[in-house]
């Protein structure tokens, strides 16, 4: 039987590291391979530009791209679309609206409009920002709606919501006919604070890219000989749910016993001025490097050369970096707050408040050569089994268990 | 008939506590979970070493033809002393009825006789002797630590004075052979060193000519052990009357069930009526004719002219589905945290400081290289289920910070003793006066 399948998705190909974009990608190519049909209607501010027929390779040849003109875009609240709208001439914002819930609204209607014509069997969108979108067209085609939660409000805000988002998502949340959540970290986060009914919910981790050897970059070429300090990796968005300031703390305690060690911050977000005050008062000037934000071979660059790699996210729905950095060979420790936590078995995983461990693990990679290096071959050979297409396979499944 | 041969491993870690690198060569930091230990240690007290100890002391009492084997790790007694004279005392009243065989093992539960014969054989030595003491019996028959088990280890438990041993019933060494009779070690002669380092720890008394193996039937064990509760085996449920069917079909000279004590209380919990099975099985074997027998009687009423060879030339264990030594040293960070122990054998016994030869000894258990297992994704879930930590990596990590502290210590110059320095003091105080 082929399935149909109207989805309401994000940038494709994924613009960010790790997060939603990646997700999807993996997601809808997963899908494509186990047999569904895809439309996926994606919002986009500039549709010319955008338009490049040529990142579509034939295997995709299932996917339609319907561009709705809209001014959202990822991980952004009400305020940095109120940043954006201001850099916007006067005509456009009129377009668009100038607040976020009319945005929405717009994208929502214009998302049905475009659809009209296909003929889905299932509707599936992801994150609140397409939720409205996802709802009205089920309803306006009579059909399922699968809402699959990436990162929820809660998680991006270290429990301090956004009241109006926060309440879209739980409206999308309870529209749906089935709930995809990336994790079960997620899972009970939406049952204890969304109050959705567990048996609503399944779970479907995200999987990894297996890793080809041109993104095994090689370390840049030393100058000297002498063994190169070893580095410490953070790398996200500088926001309170990355917990840029936890890894500072991390390093504090790292750089206590080991000031030869190296930490690396790469990334840009609303924290950066705060992280970079707090590293100089804590007197870590000399052993942090801010990178700001990274293309993906850089970011492949930056794993290869780490000793560890720390992701002390607060609360963090999934964390595919971290799978990231393992598939590199890179040892990880990560926050026990996180989905990641579920299906990576070779690294450690304390809680983000314990940073004093986080360190005492940093510490003990680099002084134990055999658990290094057990982390860097195991660790990679542990996520093989993690595949899209076996993962989407699992997303097909759900889709026909609501249509039987 | 066959006899039944059931002997229970008795044995509890000392589980590591959370050391950080911060305490390291920073006085004496504590190696081990105190209140960890405890709890559980009076958990299973409770669940399991008191009522079961209450039950077998009643069976043995009321049934003539009833008898068990128990080997009690030293590291089991050493808490016991701490966190259980009742659980110490329940065992002494079973050794009392005269019916109970205590074997031997490595007084630590240690993996040393996978690296240091001296170690392995010293460890033997502390743990036959304490056994004495406690219970009033020298033990003939050994096991080794969790069932590891080759034909040289048989032939130095033979030279060590042992008449018996015990061994897991491996398939691929018993090539279709029931494992219900005796077998015997293929005959060789130890390199001369063995027999010297053998013979320092020896106590006297005759070296048997023969030693007898006792195979653990793994099946009809682990029925028990491992199947009990399990509501989607085909045996489910097992009454007394069924599973001593099985024992008769399965015929021989003795059906040796073997397996961990905890079996009754604790994993097998005392609501899916284990303790009723195990209540029901004497008085039914009395009524149809069977008996119980120790490793020791079952080796005395051997008197076939043939017994046949065993021939372990790789080490085994009742370990896992694999049956080898990979629960304990599969991967590299359990290779590397053994190697890195031993290595510290001389260092240690030269050093001559008991307290840090007993801390360099309570790390061997083996135990600690079990929770390092990485082999998740089949039986692995196992270890998962027997770790009190997070993960391999969470129990690597505190075995290293130990053993780093360790190290320091024993490369520390030797403390004065206080003793000299209160005389050097005297000496002062004199020749001022003088």
């Amino acid at each position: 039987m082929s399935l149909r399948s109207l989805m309401f998705g994000w940038e494709y190909p994924p613009l960010h590291l790790g997060g939603l974009g990646v997700a999807c990608q993996g997601l809808v190519q997963g899908l494509i391979k186990n047999g569904v049909q895809i439309t996926l209607v994606l919002p986009h501010p500039v549709p010319t530009e955008s338009e490049d027929l040529a990142i579509l390779s034939p295997t995709e040849k299932h996917v339609e791209r319907i561009r709705v003109q809209s001014m959202l875009s990822p991980y952004e609240g009400s305020e940095g679309y109120a940043m954006r709208t201001v850099r916007m001439s006067k005509e456009l914002q009129q377009i668009y609206g100038a607040d976020l819930p009319e945005a929405v609204a717009h994208f929502t209607a214009m998302s049905v409009d475009m659809t009209q014509d296909t003929n889905p069997d299932i509707v599936h969108c992801h994150d609140w920002m397409t939720y409205g979108a996802g709802m009205a067209a089920a309803r306006y085609h009579d059909k399922p709606l699968v809402t699959h939660i990436h990162a929820t409000e809660l998680d991006r805000t270290h429990f301090h919501p956004n009241e109006w988002i926060y309440r879209m998502e739980r409206k999308g949340f309870q529209a749906a006919d089935r709930i995809i959540a990336v994790s079960n970290y997620t899972k009970n986060l939406l049952t204890e604070h969304y109050g959705i009914p567990a048996q609503k919910i399944s779970v479907v981790h995200n999987a990894i890219q297996p890793i080809t050897a041109q993104d095994r970059e090689p370390p840049i070429q030393a100058i000297s000989s002498a063994p190169k300090p070893p580095m410490v990796l953070f790398l996200g968005r500088l926001t309170i749910q990355k917990g840029p300031i936890q890894f500072l703390e991390m390093a504090a305690a790292v750089h206590r016993f080991r000031p030869d060690v190296t930490f690396v911050i790469a990334g840009e977000g609303n924290m950066m001025a705060e992280v970079i005050n707090r590293a100089c008062a804590m007197g870590l000037q000399d052993c942090i490097l801010f990178t700001g934000k990274v293309a993906n071979r850089e970011a492949d660059k930056l794993y290869s050369q780490a000793a560890c790699f720390v992701m002390p996210s607060l609360s963090e729905p999934f964390g595919l970096v971290a799978l990231e950095a393992m598939a590199h060979g890179t040892p990880v420790i990560i926050s026990k707050q996180s989905g990641a936590s579920e299906v990576v078995r070779h690294g450690f995983a304390i809680d983000f408040w314990d940073t004093e461990k986080m360190a005492d693990c940093v510490l003990t990679i680099l002084r134990e050569q055999p658990l290094a290096q057990q982390l860097r071959s195991e660790a990679p050979r542990s996520l093989q089994h993690l595949t899209w297409m076996k993962q989407a396979s699992q997303v097909r499944s759900i889709y026909q268990s609501l249509l039987s | 008939m066959p006899l039944i041969c059931l002997y229970f491993q008795v044995h509890q870690p000392y589980r590591l506590r959370d050391i950080r690198i911060t305490e390291i060569g920073q006085g004496k930091p504590e190696y081990f979970d105190a209140e960890k230990n405890r709890a559980i240690f009076r958990k299973v007290a409770e669940k399991c070493y008191l009522p079961a100890n209450a039950l077998i002391e009643e069976l043995l009492r009321t049934y003539p033809n009833f008898s068990v084997a128990y080997s009690l790790s030293g590291v089991f007694l050493e808490q016991c002393k701490e966190y259980g004279p009742d659980v110490l005392s329940s065992f002494q009243r079973l050794a009392q009825t005269g019916k109970v065989e205590f074997l031997a093992e490595t007084y630590y539960h240690s993996l040393s006789s996978l690296k240091s014969l001296e170690e392995f054989t010293e460890q033997v030595h502390i743990h036959a002797q304490r056994i004495e003491e406690l219970f009033g019996q020298r033990p003939t028959v050994f096991r080794n630590t969790e069932l590891i088990y080759s034909n040289e280890l048989s032939q130095i438990a033979r030279l060590m004075g042992f008449r018996g041993i015990l061994a897991e019933g491996a398939d691929h060494l018993l090539n279709g052979r029931s494992p219900n009779v005796p077998f015997t070690p293929p005959t060789f002669t130890l390199p001369k060193e063995i027999g010297r380092v053998i013979h320092q720890q020896r106590q006297g008394g005759k070296t048997p000519e023969q030693i007898t193996v006792l195979l653990k039937n793994y099946r009809l064990s682990d029925d028990v052990a491992f199947r009990f509760s399990d509501r989607s085996w085909v045996g489910f449920p097992l009454t007394s009357d069924r599973f001593t069917d099985w024992l008769v079909q399965s015929g021989g000279h003795s059906i040796n069930l073997f397996m961990d004590y905890e079996t009754f209380g604790e994993h097998q919990w005392e609501d899916t009526g284990i303790f009723s099975f195990l209540r029901s099985l004497p008085e039914l074997w009395e009524k149809r004719g069977i008996r119980a027998a120790t490793p020791s009687q079952v080796i005395d009423l051997w008197k076939e002219e043939e017994t046949p060879v065993y021939d372990a030339h790789h080490a085994i264990s009742w370990a896992d589905m694999e049956r080898d030594l990979s629960a304990w040293q599969e991967n590299a960070i359990q290779r590397s945290a053994l190697e890195s122990l031993f290595s510290l054998e001389k260092a240690v016994k030269e050093r001559g400081d008991s307290n840090l030869l007993d801390l360099w000894r309570l790390l061997q258990t083996s135990d600690h290289f079990y929770y390092m297992c990485t082999k998740y994704w089949s039986d692995g879930d196992v270890h998962k289920y027997f770790s009190p930590y997070d993960s391999p990596y969470e129990a690597y990590r505190r075995f290293s910070h130990a053993l780093c502290d360790l190290k320091q210590r024993l490369e520390t110059p030797k403390e004065k003793k206080p003793a000299r320095g209160l005389l050097s003091l005297l000496n002062l105080t004199f020749k001022q006066k003088s």
